[in-house]
């Protein structure tokens, strides 16, 4: 037992850490994915940072080489940081499937959040070497002038919090993922998705050195905060996703995820007045509570079709207090349910935007606010929850409902995009440039111009009576939800009452 | 106290009924043979009773803990060892008892011991710094065992532990289910060889379809299956004098000839089989050899799934 008895005192410090951070951390290191990255990011850093070097030497710009010397060094770390970390904590995630892992570590003693947590800290101890290893890259090229700390200090904190994002949307979507086939479609997308995030990043550190000037603007401090709301909240989003995926099918998987999301809608009306206030502008009020809906789109597909009933947990744990089980009815699980929450969101954001509209020196907009999110709203509702109440009368297996948000993903864009072959088709050119009733993107352009276009006329009233026709189709849904949720409250009432005699 | 605890479980995948309101209990100290053929529900009512999966209707009580009630709790008194277990890429034997060690929250000197432990009962010992990958099939299923047993579970739920081991591992995995017994543990076990399970095996219980067909000690779901008892007859007299003569008796069931002798059904006591006795040498048959011929779990397998026997 000699190698036993070395080996546990050695691990009395590492005992404490999370063990899947130790492993995980043990396998990279030892694994050749992370080797052969290491040392090839290194080695075209190093050589082109010579080449940078090289050139600049002979020119006039040597006053100056900082900056491109920053950029190359950079972009090599950015490829690492934000492609490779996130891609290896979407493999890692991946191969608990591909090992037959998954299932012994949800058996263990590990909750989700550990699980998770384990994940995202190997991910960022990877990273954390990356930038160790360039750290003398970035030094060197603040020393050779042509570019300020402060810029440097800006791009490495907004490059770690959006390594952090990434590798959590890379951990939510490897465990969204337990069939192999659709794994390797995900991965397809999310390393595609990845390389467009390099390419942003490049682009983001190009535009903040040659400009550094911008990040004392107040307008280039809010970018900043701004990329670092969106970050933190689409990394947290996809955590909670994570989570969720990670927990017991019977555990209430559900409530978390609808908390969040409405967290987000009341974040997003706190930046719009911040944003209104500082410089007055009303599409600042209503565009953010948009972006925020956005953000939340595959979040109410999920809740939109997610399986009827409560669950026998969630069930249990349904408020005895009448008045406040009806309150909780948006936020528990439940496809009828997540209609509500669709609703109380409309509504978060209705407020948000006008309530934003009172911080900052103009007081008008309110009809643009009002009109902007309703529509926006209504479009999604319609995209959304009919096709999810169609499908949820033909079939509410596990199976069924996977079709279900595949149609629709595959749907939303096909409906919008699709009348410009239409046009094509038949000649017209309005809707070959996407003006027509199905593009909410072009409604809400014309919907404030005095000279609305017919189409937009036309769509407006279209999207009325599609929004009455999702809620008499989404009626039933929406009922059983309601009774379940009383029923269950008025079985533990009768428990208690139970219990007490 | 019974340990496992199935109460009438079913389970659909869409239009399949993969378990359909099963029901049976696993007693501490009781290794219970899970039997069925291919996609009878064994590992579906086994992912249950591991809360891997949710039954539609129903429940499972791990030593008293419901897996729907308190899924937390029950996991803690399970040891599920899959089909298809798993085994981390670049990871020794150690590397992987010590993360699931500490995934079970076994820290500091504990865990130590609880290592050596499992170390020793699985004879590991030798194994503890070669990477997982290079180890044999029979080694690899002794290191999942090993990880099964980290947190001291009193319920072993293990799917086809033996699958794909030459004998020799197969004795040695027998010897190991059957010391766990020994220390009160309840296991579950499903097999597709059914002569190991007779062996080791208390109780079983015979699943097709999803539905259950036989449950009970061995012993017992054998003589649900034949009441009667099989008995093979030699008689210098020849076997067709001896078949002639059994046709004529009563209690003698489904006389067939087999080589030199003639075997046949027997529904009777020692008084009734002490008769025929007599009688068959008193018809001059000159019987050398009236021996019963034991029923295996085959036998009952096959009859409690097909019929052939009955």
């Amino acid at each position: 037992m000699t190698t036993l008895a070395a080996f546990a005192p050695r691990r009395a410090l590492v005992d404490r850490l999370n063990p899947i951070l130790v492993k995980e951390v043990r396998q990279a290191l030892r694994g050749r994915y992370f080797k052969l990255m290491f040392w090839l990011t290194l080695g075209v850093a190093t050589f082109a940072g010579l080449m940078v070097v090289a050139s600049g030497a002979s020119s006039d710009e040597i006053d100056a080489l900082g900056q491109p010397f920053f950029l190359v060094m950079f972009g090599c770390m950015s490829a690492a940081v934000h492609a490779f970390t996130p891609f290896s904590a979407y493999l890692s995630t991946s191969a608990e499937w591909d090992e037959n892992t998954h299932d012994l570590l949800v058996l263990s003693n590990l909750r989700p959040h550990q699980i998770v947590l384990g994940k995202l800290l190997s991910a960022l101890t990877q990273a954390l070497l990356y930038y160790s290893t360039f750290g003398p890259f970035l030094v060197f090229a603040f020393l050779l002038n042509g570019i300020d700390l402060l810029s440097i200090s800006v791009l490495l904190v907004c490059s770690l919090v959006a390594c952090t994002g990434l590798s959590l949307t890379g951990i939510a979507l490897a465990s969204l993922a337990p069939v192999k086939a659709a794994r390797g479609i995900l991965m397809a997308v999310f390393g595609a998705a990845l390389v467009m995030v390099w390419g942003g990043s490049m682009g983001a550190a190009a535009e903040i050195t040659s400009s550094p000037q911008n990040l004392r603007d107040p307008e280039g401090q809010m970018g900043v905060a701004f990329f670092l709301t969106i970050a933190i909240v689409v990394g947290g989003l996809f955590g909670a996703i994570a989570l969720a995926r990670f927990a017991h099918e019977e555990e209430n998987r559900s409530t978390g995820l609808r908390l969040l999301s409405t967290g987000m809608l009341l974040l997003a009306g706190a930046w719009g007045a911040w944003l209104h206030a500082q410089f007055g502008d009303e599409e600042a009020a209503w565009g953010m509570q948009v972006g925020a809906g956005c953000v939340l789109l595959p979040a109410w597909l999920f809740f939109l079709t997610e399986p009827r009933a409560l669950g026998r947990r969630a069930t249990k744990h349904v408020s005895a207090r009448r008045w406040l089980a009806l309150l909780s009815i948006p936020f528990l699980p439940g496809d009828g349910r997540g209609v509500f929450l669709f609703l109380v969101h409309f509504v978060c954001a209705l407020l948000g935007g006008v309530l934003a509209l009172r911080f900052g020196a103009t007081s008008g907009g309110f009809l643009e606010v009002v009109g902007m999110v309703s529509v926006f709203y209504a479009y999604t509702f319609v995209f959304l929850a009919l096709p999810a109440a169609v499908a949820s009368a033909f079939g509410v297996s596990a199976r069924a409902r996977l079709i279900t948000r595949i149609t629709i993903v595959v749907l939303v864009p096909l409906v919008t995009l699709g009348p410009a072959l239409a046009g094509l088709l038949f000649g017209s050119r309005d809707w070959m440039e996407l003006r027509h009733p199905l593009n909410p993107v072009w409604i809400m352009q014309k919907l404030m111009r005095p000279d609305k276009p017919f189409g937009v006329v036309i769509g407006l009233s279209g999207l009325a009576l599609g929004v009455l026709l999702t809620f008499g189709l989404n009626a039933k849904r929406m009922t059983s939800g309601v009774i379940e949720v009383l029923a269950a409250s008025r079985a533990r009432r009768e428990r208690e009452q139970l219990a007490r005699s | 106290m019974t340990s496992l605890a199935v109460r009438g479980i079913t389970k659909r995948f869409g239009d399949l009924t993969a378990v359909d309101d099963v029901a049976f209990e696993v007693r501490g100290g009781e290794i219970c043979g899970f039997i069925g053929p291919n996609g009878a529900g064994k590992t579906t009512t086994m992912r249950i009773c591991a809360t891997l999966e949710l039954p539609d209707r129903g429940d499972v009580l791990v030593d008293g803990r419901s897996v729907l009630e308190e899924p937390r709790l029950a996991r803690r008194r399970i040891g599920f060892m899959p089909d298809s277990y798993g085994a981390y890429a670049n990871t020794t034997v150690l590397e992987y008892l010590d993360f699931f060690a500490r995934a079970y929250h076994i820290r500091g000197p504990q865990k130590k011991q609880t290592i050596e432990r499992v170390v020793a009962f699985t004879t590991l010992d030798s194994m503890l710094e070669k990477e997982i990958a290079s180890l044999s099939k029979g080694m690899k299923q002794r290191l999942c065992l090993a990880k099964t047993l980290l947190h001291d579970p009193a319920v072993l739920i293990l799917d086809e532990p033996a699958a794909g081991l030459d004998p020799r591992a197969r004795v040695e995995l027998r010897e190991l289910v059957r010391a766990l017994a020994d220390m009160g543990k309840a296991i579950l076990l499903s097999s597709h060889i059914l002569s190991e399970l007779a062996e080791m095996c208390s109780s079983v219980v015979v699943i097709e379809r999803g539905k259950l067909r036989g449950v009970g000690t061995v012993g017992e779901v054998m003589k649900s299956v034949t009441p009667r008892t099989r008995f093979f007859l030699r008689a210098l007299a020849g076997a067709e004098a001896a078949e002639r003569a059994l046709l004529e008796r009563p209690h003698v069931l489904d006389v067939r000839r087999e080589r030199d002798g003639v075997a046949f059904e027997f529904e009777g006591g020692p008084e009734e089989q002490a008769e025929l006795l007599a009688a068959l040498v008193t018809a001059g048959l000159r019987p050398t050899e009236l021996s019963p011929r034991e029923t295996d779990l085959e036998d009952v397998f096959l009859s409690l799934t097909e019929g052939k026997l009955q």
